[in-house]
């Protein structure tokens, strides 16, 4: 019962996040997430909407500001509301405004009520907050909040709100989100302290203790039945592909996984050492988070397994090691705003370490993603929008990919063509699946997509994404998928192809920026694959006759 | 004017009949027929006229509540459609919003792509654009690339096209046009066009109730001819209606040329049989709770009437539909849901049914898991011998069995392991039903629990307990409550348009202009149904929101000609439902019309009763929780058609219905107002 009442808690505060937020990555593409902790800042319950890239990282927000509390001897006061996205604080990356509002029951800490979203624009030095792939470091960035009071004991600092209002491009919908997201606190904040009231705080500790004892019980459950061992993988980021300098480029990402007993050690020994742009990946926040969610789809997937309470529970079981210095644990003020896609690397490795000994609860490899910022400036107001375009997931036993999806760690939402095209000088001119690019296997690799949008007004862009050099790998005989490609068509002045990542690029009215998905890998012999299911790609135009005939030996369909 | 309800389930087909002038009303269950659905409707009407002493010819109206679409639907069988597109977005329906349905899954299905309604074999570009902010044509649409596509269609043997073009809830020429040629090359089939089903932004999901909507079209369209034309035979004069999701009913041919919005037909008629036995008892607050064989469905009614899904929540399915419908909650709880231990060493309740067949290990067609019916009978609240007013025996012994094997896994005592699954299927119920109503700003105390279907009263006062609900509400014939919502609704049609008009720069013109229109085009609909004009109600509203948000609140319009004011009182609706206003300029997004067609509906009925000394008709040992301790206590077994009026007996009680069972707890009190409903009340508060 006291499970059901967190979880909607937790809906609830997602719910009206969603419903007061202004910026369309918040309220069409859902990257927030909603959580109530104990007073240890554990996780007990996340809003079904959360994306878990958001709500995965809440606990190590409560670490940072605790740890950073700690240093200044501050301390949590009923009324409190704490603004916080210190990366090197627990922060998923600076773009991840958490707030946290402590529960207090009779004078007692009890807890915590917290969100987590992306924000459009933090002040990085060129509009939007993603693409700002040549920050140098931390400062770069923009803002860093680090366990910042903006509400202290009930009064609210006006004068805080007002540098945020000063420091961001788009202050009307950045300020609206912060808003909304303080307004969900604190909404969780009164349910809990109702729940207490209903159910007496004793029974609400023994039953948070209970549900992540079973949760973590579940988990070990599925562990223990694999057997001990260490498994490997590697995958490779993109890096900047322009860079003059070699060690920027191909970045490898090294997975160990050790299986002893009911437990697990994800050890990324040999992963490239960091660098000075903003790739690298706080350990805390997303390094951990790709890990722990990639394992738990896997050994809990919620399309076989009845469902498990999402908590911090389910991290008991996991360790995690990563070097100091490499781009999985970067030393601070290593820059990381951009850490997105090299997280996807490492839940894709970590998957495919699995393979050999989960090789019917696992896919090939994953098309990843790329973002875009889109800005512009007109009647002294700029405006910001991030437009998320999806992956792919590569062939998996008995199933072809999923085709266009959001991958692995997180799950957002992409917004509506009819919603860009009334709000933005923007025209999307393509948006369709990628035929014929799934890489072969017995299960085909999913297909991603190719999205082109055009400038209606001279503007400006910036791109973080990857997968343009290394295609997917392939699984048990499946052959690798296809990297991914941007290009720019400026019209008469001919067809440009950018890098996987760049910073801020001035674009003329007129310019079209198409976007190619990389597409996942294949899972075994292509020529075992099912003839009537080649036979159906063909008719729908996912395969080429082509590659029907060379993939997949289809000589009878000639 | 005789007029009857027809609810046609998987299990029994369910009637009630109506006659305005007299005050009479009739009800009648029979058997459902699923391959041949008008045959248990002719024959079940047949026999209902004769037990009212009326002829087929003088029913006036059958108003019927039908799964079939959602049954195409829900099973994927539905006709080969094709779909004709913008071209440059071929796969819309196919990519949806990139987003997976499960968060934490490798291995899942997604919906729209494992089993889409248009495979992409039949998914045809043709050259066109409209963009906004009103709906100028960029590209003009090239005519002979549509007949091309619908030539090719019509080879690939597809029975049903959904032409779906971007932009065309601002201007739905493109769309209208090419449905003419499709027409006209494709004569028989079933043509729809997503702005003609609701003209709303948000392209996947438009698309995908279009796409939805020539799924099932052909399938629905032959069930409705079907249905007529049996009553047709049968000399039935009046015309068949359908109910719709949203609560209202259509014509025949409305409903047919709009399928999707049947999805929800028969739970609509639930929640509105629901709030019409809450009126006769003078009650305006309620939340339906409609518990059958396999699942649940729960609504809500306020003084302002059923609640509305949000048009972003509604699904069907696991598939995204917008259309209008009321805002029934599922949940996979009934009386043959299945209780077992998980690998976890967790207790759990459902959603995984015994069905119909086998059944409940009760019901001794070889169930072998226990059910939450089997609980029931362990622990005495369902007797063997008047299951359906005895004309089923339960096997107890066999329900003993399956619930000690459970009980025997969970180291519990038989009556704690029935008592255990019982708690949590109502707290399973209880979650759902706060959801509803906490999440949404309704505090459950101040509304009455009603509670009908064949499971429903057994669970409701101890649902209604663990939320504090003071009040449970039994209606008159509660197994066939939905048949009774049938009779109680107006015709009713929504149609709506995004406008997308800014405070301070609205268009007033264009906007009062789109409303006239969206009116015109419904009173015209009401007028083919034959409802004459002066029973025709129109009421108006906008979708606002502050300028970047993304969901809207519905402000209702006064009569007269929109003007900006009228604009403020959305920071008021804003400010009750979120808990804050803003400053900022409030945007317009849908301009919206619904037109009612008033007709005469079911009012209140004759009701039986009897004394308590014939209706007391056993006593046996119940087994209850008091003061928190399992325990073996004396309960009165009453026969419902049988009790007094108005007069109040103590709990522990058992009440046996005709078609259902309704369970008095110690501490809750029991009596049957004038009517036809049991009015349960918690503690002293009688």
């Amino acid at each position: 019962m006291i499970a059901g009442a967190l979880d909607s808690i937790a809906v609830e505060m997602g719910h009206k996040l969603a419903r007061m937020a202004y910026s369309s990555i918040i309220r069409e593409s859902e990257d927030f997430g909603c959580v109530l902790c104990d007073a240890d800042g554990r996780q007990l319950c996340e809003s079904s909407q959360s994306t878990p890239l958001q709500s995965g990282p809440i606990p190590g927000y409560i670490a940072g500001i605790n740890r950073r509390f700690a240093e200044l001897e501050h301390d949590w006061k009923p009324g409190d509301v704490v603004i916080h996205n210190h990366s090197y604080y627990g922060a998923s990356h600076q773009p991840d405004v958490g707030f946290v509002v402590p529960v207090f029951y009779e004078d007692e800490l009890i807890g915590f009520s917290a969100t987590t979203a992306h924000h459009l624009d933090l002040g990085a030095l060129t509009p939007g907050s993603c693409g700002i792939v040549d920050a140098t470091d931390a400062y770069a960035e923009g803002l860093q909040l680090n366990a910042i009071k903006i509400e202290e004991e009930g009064r609210r600092n006006d004068f805080i709100w007002q540098i945020l209002r000063d420091n961001c491009r788009a202050p009307q919908l950045v300020v609206g989100d912060m808003e909304a997201q303080v307004a969900a606190c604190k909404i969780g904040a009164g349910r809990f302290v109702e729940l207490i009231d209903r159910y007496g705080l004793e029974t609400v500790k023994n039953a948070s203790e209970d549900l992540m004892d079973y949760s973590d019980r579940m988990l070990r459950r599925e562990i223990a039945q694999l057997p001990d061992g260490t498994y490997e993988a590697e995958g490779f980021l993109d890096g900047f592909v322009d860079h003059p300098d070699p060690s920027y480029k191909n970045l490898k990402v090294k997975v160990a996984v050790r299986v002893e007993g009911s437990e697990i050690t994800v050890d990324l020994t040999g992963t490239a050492p960091q660098v000075d742009l903003p790739i690298n990946m706080p350990f805390v926040g997303t390094v951990d988070i790709a890990i722990w969610v990639t394992l738990r789809s896997i050994l809990l997937d919620a399309w076989t397994h009845d469902p498990v309470p999402t908590n911090s529970g389910l991290f008991r079981a996991i360790s995690i090691v990563a070097p100091e210095g490499c781009i999985a644990n970067p030393t601070f003020p290593a820059p990381t705003i951009a850490r997105f896609c090299g997280g996807n690397i490492i839940a894709d490795t970590v998957m495919r370490a699995l393979a050999p000994v989960l090789p019917d609860r696992v896919g090939a490899g994953v098309g990843n993603l790329k973002v875009v910022a889109y800005s512009g400036f007109g009647g002294g107001q700029h405006w910001v929008y991030m437009d998320i375009q999806e992956g792919s997931y590569g062939g998996r036993y008995g199933k072809d990919g999923l085709d266009a999806v959001d991958t692995l760690y997180a799950n957002t939402r992409n917004n509506p063509i009819e919603d860009i095209e009334s709000h933005f000088p923007l025209r999307v001119t393509q948006y369709e699946l990628l035929a014929d690019r799934g890489g072969p296997g017995r299960w085909r690799g999913g297909l991603g997509t190719t999205r082109e949008i055009e400038f209606l007004d001279d503007a400006g862009y910036s791109l973080e994404g990857d997968g343009s050099v290394t295609p997917p790998p392939g699984l048990f005989g499946g052959a690798e998928g296809t990297p991914g490609a941007v290009l720019l068509n400026r019209g008469t002045r001919g067809v440009l192809e950018l890098p996987s990542k760049f910073p801020y690029r001035k674009a003329a009215a007129g310019d079209r920026l198409c976007l190619i998905s990389p597409c996942g890998g294949g899972y075994g012999d292509p020529l075992e694959r099912d003839r009537d299911a080649v036979r159906e790609d063909l008719i729908d135009g996912y395969v080429s006759r082509e590659s029907a005939r060379t993939h997949y030996g289809a000589k009878e369909l000639e | 004017m005789p007029v009857v309800g027809v609810d046609i389930g998987g299990t029994f087909t369910d009637f009630m009949l109506y006659d305005a002038a007299s005050g009479a009303v009739h009800v009648h269950k029979v058997p459902s027929t699923p391959a041949e659905p008008e045959k248990a409707m002719v024959s079940g009407l047949a026999e209902l006229c004769a037990a009212a002493g009326l002829a087929p010819r003088d029913v006036t109206g059958v108003f019927h509540g039908t799964t079939v679409a959602t049954n195409a639907v829900l099973e994927h069988e539905g006709a080969v459609a094709g779909m004709i597109t913008t071209r440059g977005f071929r796969d819309i329906v196919h990519i949806g919003r990139h987003q997976r349905p499960l968060h934490y899954s490798v291995m899942q299905d997604i919906p729209w792509q494992a089993r889409p309604f248009v495979q992409r074999r039949h998914r045809k570009v043709v050259t066109e654009r409209v963009v906004p902010p009103i709906g100028e044509v960029l590209t003009p649409l090239d005519e002979d690339e549509v007949r091309v596509a619908a030539r090719e269609l019509r080879e690939e043997g597809v029975e049903a096209v959904a032409v779906c073009f971007l932009f065309s809830y601002l201007n739905p020429e493109h769309e209208r046009r090419a449905a003419t040629i499709v027409r006209e090359e494709m004569p028989g089939a079933f043509v729809t066009t997503s702005a003609d089903i609701f003209p709303q932004f948000r392209e996947f999901e438009r698309f995908t109730t279009a796409t939805m909507s020539a799924f099932v079209g052909p399938k629905t369209g032959r069930y409705l001819d079907r249905l007529a034309s049996a009553l047709d035979e049968e000399g039935v004069s009046g015309e068949l209606h359908v109910m719709m999701s949203s609560g209202g009913v259509a014509s025949v041919r409305t409903a047919a040329e709009r399928p999707v919005t049947l999805l929800l037909s028969g739970p609509a008629a639930g929640i509105l049989g629901g709030q019409w036995a809450g009126a006769l008892a003078g009650r305006r607050r309620l939340i339906t709770f409609d518990m059958g064989g396999t699942s649940a469905d729960i609504g809500i009614v306020t003084e302002e009437g059923v609640s509305e899904a949000s048009a972003r929540d509604t699904w069907v399915g696991g598939y995204p539909l917008l259309v209008p419908m009321l805002d029934v909650h599922a949940i996979g709880a009934g009386g043959g849901s299945i209780a077992y231990v998980d690998e976890g060493g967790a207790f759990r309740v459902g959603p995984r049914s015994a069905g119909a067949v086998p059944g409940p290990a009760a019901y001794g067609h070889g169930g072998s898991e226990p059910t939450i019916s089997d609980a029931h009978v362990v622990l005495g609240r369902l007797d063997p011998d008047r299951f359906l007013g005895g004309r089923m025996r339960l096997d107890r012994n066999a329900a003993v069995a399956v619930v000690e094997k459970l009980a025997d896994r969970l180291g519990l005592g038989l009556l704690e392991a029935a008592e255990g699954i019982l708690t949590i299927a109502n707290s399973n119920m209880a979650r759902a039903i706060r959801s509803r109503t906490i999440e949404k700003g309704h505090d459950p105390r101040e509304f009455t629990l009603v509670a009908f279907g064949g499971a429903g009263p057994l669970h409701a006062a101890e649902v209604a307990d663990s939320l504090e609900i003071p009040e449970v509400l039994v209606p008159p014939h509660p197994g066939i409550t939905s048949a009774g919502g049938l009779l109680t609704s107006d015709l009713k049609y929504d149609q709506m348009r995004t406008v997308f008009q800014l405070q301070g720069s609205v268009d007033a013109d264009r906007l009062n202009r789109e409303l006239d229109g969206l009116a015109a085009e419904l009173r015209g609909w009401l007028e083919r149904d034959g409802v004459p004009s002066e029973e025709v109600v129109v009421i108006r509203s906008l979708d606002c929101r502050y300028v970047g948000q993304g969901y809207e609140l519905r402000v209702t319009l006064a009569n007269g000609p929109f003007t900006e004011e009228t604009l403020n009182q959305f920071h008021v609706l804003h400010e009750r439902e979120y808990g804050s206003a803003y400053a900022d300029p409030i945007e317009i997004v849908n301009a919206r019309v619904t037109a009612i067609g008033r007709r005469p509906t079911l009012d209140s009925l004759p009701v039986a009763s009897g004394s308590l000394e014939e209706a007391l008709v056993g006593e046996n040992e119940g087994f209850f929780r008091l003061d928190g301790n399992l325990q073996a206590l004396r309960t009165r077994f009453y026969d419902r058609s049988l009790l007094p009026l108005n007069e109040t007996l103590a709990g522990p009680a058992v009440v046996f219905h005709l078609d259902t069972t309704t369970v008095v707890p110690p501490g809750w009190n029991v009596r049957a107002d004038r009517h036809g409903n049991l009015i349960l009340t918690n503690g002293g508060a009688s």
